[in-house]
């Protein structure tokens, strides 16, 4: 049934399976140090432990040894200007162990040249700016207290 | 030639015991009297099969590594992609075009989108903590589209499948039930061990009101309801005048077909279709 509604499982039914899984994983830097063969993801909050490593074995193909998990309360802000209380999302954090030997690295995805040249382009951009506005406080140095359209 | 020399010299020896058939279950026989004759030996030494070099623990490790890593990248996009200012896509897939597919075809495709969306959600998470922008964040909403489009189209072939084998849609079914405030609401029903008889909790669902408190809270309700209703109607009835008397050839059948519930022929011969120039001279 496609209305993610099963029916009820009995001793002795064939065992229930998911076609189209809806659940969602992202992979994501570990917050703290962890060791090589330790992989951080953050998940749905319905998922299980059960479900994550078959999610990881049978889509994926990465051999799993174990999964730890907690569920991570978001964070309550204060929505600026407004003065009430706002509350992010809560995640699932999971923390899973490859097997021993394994070694996964998390990949620099915006690396210094890629930073180092959109930030040339910004310094670029807000010298520009800088000098036009300096012209335009330049005409108006004369007549102070006068606004800035006054003069041609 | 040497070798055949030596076959030849052989005297084989032909025991009634032994066919043709069994020349093969009894070789090592056959060969242990043939050697006992023979001033050669005629056994050809096995060559040494080259044994399997086990890796290194350290070559083990790292082709794990190398596996792994290569099936985690699926969750980041292709390297180009990284820090790029755009990403050039298609459009998200249509009802129509997934009604062709098998359903085979549509189960793989649900994987691919279901991959392509694990990766988009990692790429976002990723730019976000590196303060950059994701290039054309619009591919989530094009795959969460034709996830949701592809799940209709299943749907809808599981309806029709269920519709001519029992006669049901088998969508899950529901009830519309009063709730302790009297108003109506959906409830969800599904199956049960026990037979809801026997079922404790069944005993506090309640679909009943019946209080005096209850009963007034509806009046007022309704009755708001109703002033809100009223109010939207008496809103057209002036719009339609002022129509009328903006427009004084205004299509009738259009106003009829827009407004439903107002009485158009009735609204036009009041006075106050009328012009405040026709209003004076009368």
């Amino acid at each position: 049934m496609s209305t993610r509604w099963y029916p009820i499982y009995q001793k002795g039914n064939p065992q229930l399976r998911v076609f189209l899984p809806n659940f969602w994983m992202k992979l994501v830097k570990p917050n703290v140090d962890q060791p090589k063969n330790v992989v951080q993801f953050i998940t749905s909050v319905q998922m299980t432990n059960h479900d994550i490593k078959n999610y990881l074995e049978k889509i994926y193909k990465i051999p799993v040894v174990k999964v730890d998990t907690s569920i991570v309360q978001g964070e309550f802000k204060k929505q600026p200007d407004k003065g009430y209380v706002i509350k992010d999302d809560d995640y699932k954090r999971a923390l899973v162990t490859l097997p021993r030997g394994a070694e996964f690295e998390f990949p620099e995805i915006f690396s210094k040249e890629v930073k180092d040249k959109e930030d040339e382009t910004l310094t670029k951009h807000r010298k520009e700016l800088r000098k036009g506005y300096v012209e335009f406080t330049a005409k108006c140095k004369k007549r102070p207290g006068v606004p800035g359209w006054f003069g041609l | 030639m040497f070798l055949k020399r030596i076959l030849r010299s052989v005297p084989v020896i032909r025991d009634a015991s032994l066919r043709s058939n069994d020349f093969s279950r009894n070789k090592q026989i056959l060969s242990a009297k043939a050697r006992t004759q023979c001033q050669y030996s005629t056994q050809i030494t096995p060559k040494e099969e080259p044994s399997e070099v086990k890796p290194t623990e350290h070559e083990h490790n790292a082709k794990l590594s190398a596996e792994i890593t290569k099936q985690l990248m699926q969750f980041f996009d292709e390297k180009d992609n990284w820090g790029a200012q755009r990403v050039r896509v298609g459009r998200a897939w249509k009802k129509e075009e997934l009604r062709i597919k098998s359903s085979t075809d549509l189960h793989k495709l649900w994987y691919v989108l279901l991959k392509e969306k694990n990766m988009l959600f990692t790429m976002e998470h990723e730019c976000k903590a590196e303060m950059r922008v994701l290039p054309n964040p619009d591919r989530i909403d094009k795959v969460l589209e034709s996830m949701y489009n592809l799940e209709e189209v299943v749907r809808e072939r599981n309806k029709a499948y269920h519709l001519l084998e029992t006669g049901e849609t088998g969508e899950r079914p529901f009830k519309i039930v009063f709730n302790k405030l009297g108003l109506r609401s959906f409830y969800k029903l599904w199956e049960h061990i026990v037979p809801k008889e026997l079922h404790e909790k069944w005993k506090n669902h309640i679909f009943s009101y019946s209080h005096n408190e209850t009963k007034n809270f509806l009046k007022l309700y309704r009755e708001k309801l109703w002033v809100k209703k009223r109010r939207s109607k008496l809103q057209e009835r002036r719009y339609i005048f002022q129509l009328f008397k903006r427009f004084p050839n205004v299509d009738k059948e259009y106003l009829k077909e827009l407004y439903p519930d107002q009485d158009i022929e009735k609204l036009r011969q009041s006075k106050l279709t009328a012009s405040h120039l026709q209003q004076k001279a009368n």
